[in-house]
């Protein structure tokens, strides 16, 4: 079996380069996009230490049923989060998150 | 040798995941980067089915290789989006942003190393881990392994259909024939027993979110 720590750094890697998406694009979808690839990122370090954690050959359940709560609450930020950018493309014309200045200027 | 086989193949599907990740942040075009995050996520389902965890794997790819991804191209075609003229906001934020990128995943490799016992395992490089055999003889890492018991702080342990099959009320003859690893009916039994209440409240969220989303979707009145 493929030891912890590479599921770990697997994981890690995956959830920085989300990290590094939210801050570089400017487009508010892609952002989107990089912040489902974090949630999904942390999903993947939950279900290997249910794997780690396991005793007698049978893993803990208890963080895949935490993952699966999560894939469930990332479906429903999903639903809010595009009709959020639904309603800003209405006000703005634009999606990029440079057109959101109102109370800068 | 199935051992081998699955922890190369673990590498293989890391990597693409990876790249496909790369590929997200990396395209201009919004369509092209919803379509790595679609191979980012069904590289990463594949990584479940290695770890066993197949009833999280399929989900993962119904829900964000499914559901999620439909919806987020729905809104790319709705709102006919062109590719970004400037990709990037500007050199230097990109930079801060790699630089952040890296520190974070230079400490997830340190924590990740360092937790007793993370590295004991197989794989292709004999430098990235320590093997199982070099567990002290008459440590209680090395009884626990002879045992088949994998307390934390020892190799990955692997899945014991015999021991599932137990726990899920087999008579013992039934249990030791069993070859398939009932996954789904024990993520089933933990999550309609012990979180029933979570799992019933996590239901309400979901009505809220298409709630809220109905609502946001309308058109606001001119008043």
């Amino acid at each position: 079996m493929t030891p912890l720590a590479h599921y770990l750094i697997f994981s890690g890697i995956l959830f920085s380069i989300g990290l590094a998406g939210v801050i570089i694009r400017k487009n508010i979808i892609v952002v989107f996009m990089c912040l489902e690839m974090m949630l999904s990122a942390a999903n993947i370090s939950l279900v290997a230490f249910s794997r780690a954690q396991g005793v007698n050959g049978i893993p803990m359940y208890d963080a895949q049923v935490l993952a699966l709560f999560i894939v469930a609450i990332a479906a429903a930020e999903v639903a809010i989060g595009l009709a959020l950018i639904v309603a800003m493309f209405r006000a703005r014309k634009s999606v990029e998150s440079s057109a959101l200045n109102t109370l800068k200027d | 040798m199935e051992s081998a086989i699955s922890s190369i193949l673990f590498y293989v599907f890391a990597a693409a995941a990876v790249l496909c990740a790369f590929g997200v942040v990396a395209f201009r075009n919004p369509v092209s980067s919803a379509m790595n995050m679609a191979l980012c996520f069904g590289f990463t389902a594949a990584v479940y089915f290695g770890m066993g965890a197949q009833f999280l794997g399929i989900v993962q790819l119904i829900v964000y290789a499914g559901a999620i991804l439909v919806l987020f191209l729905f809104i790319i075609m709705m709102l006919d989006i062109k590719a970004e003229e400037h990709a990037r906001k500007s050199f230097p934020l990109a930079c801060i942003a790699v630089i952040i990128a890296g520190i974070f995943a230079g400490f997830v490799t340190k924590v990740a190393i360092s937790l007793p016992g993370a590295t004991v395992g197989e794989c292709p490089a004999i430098v990235l881990c320590e093997s199982i055999g070099e567990l002290a003889p008459g440590t209680i890492a090395q009884k626990a392994e002879t045992e088949g018991f994998a307390p934390y702080g020892s190799a990955m342990p692997e899945l014991s259909p015999a021991a599932a099959a137990k726990a899920l009320g087999a008579d013992e003859a039934t249990a030791a024939a069993a070859t398939a690893f009932p996954d789904t009916k024990l993520l089933g039994q933990s999550l309609f027993t012990k979180y029933n209440i979570p799992f019933v409240i996590l239901s309400f969220a979901l009505l809220a979110g298409t709630v809220g989303a109905v609502a946001l979707g309308r058109k606001l009145r001119k008043d």
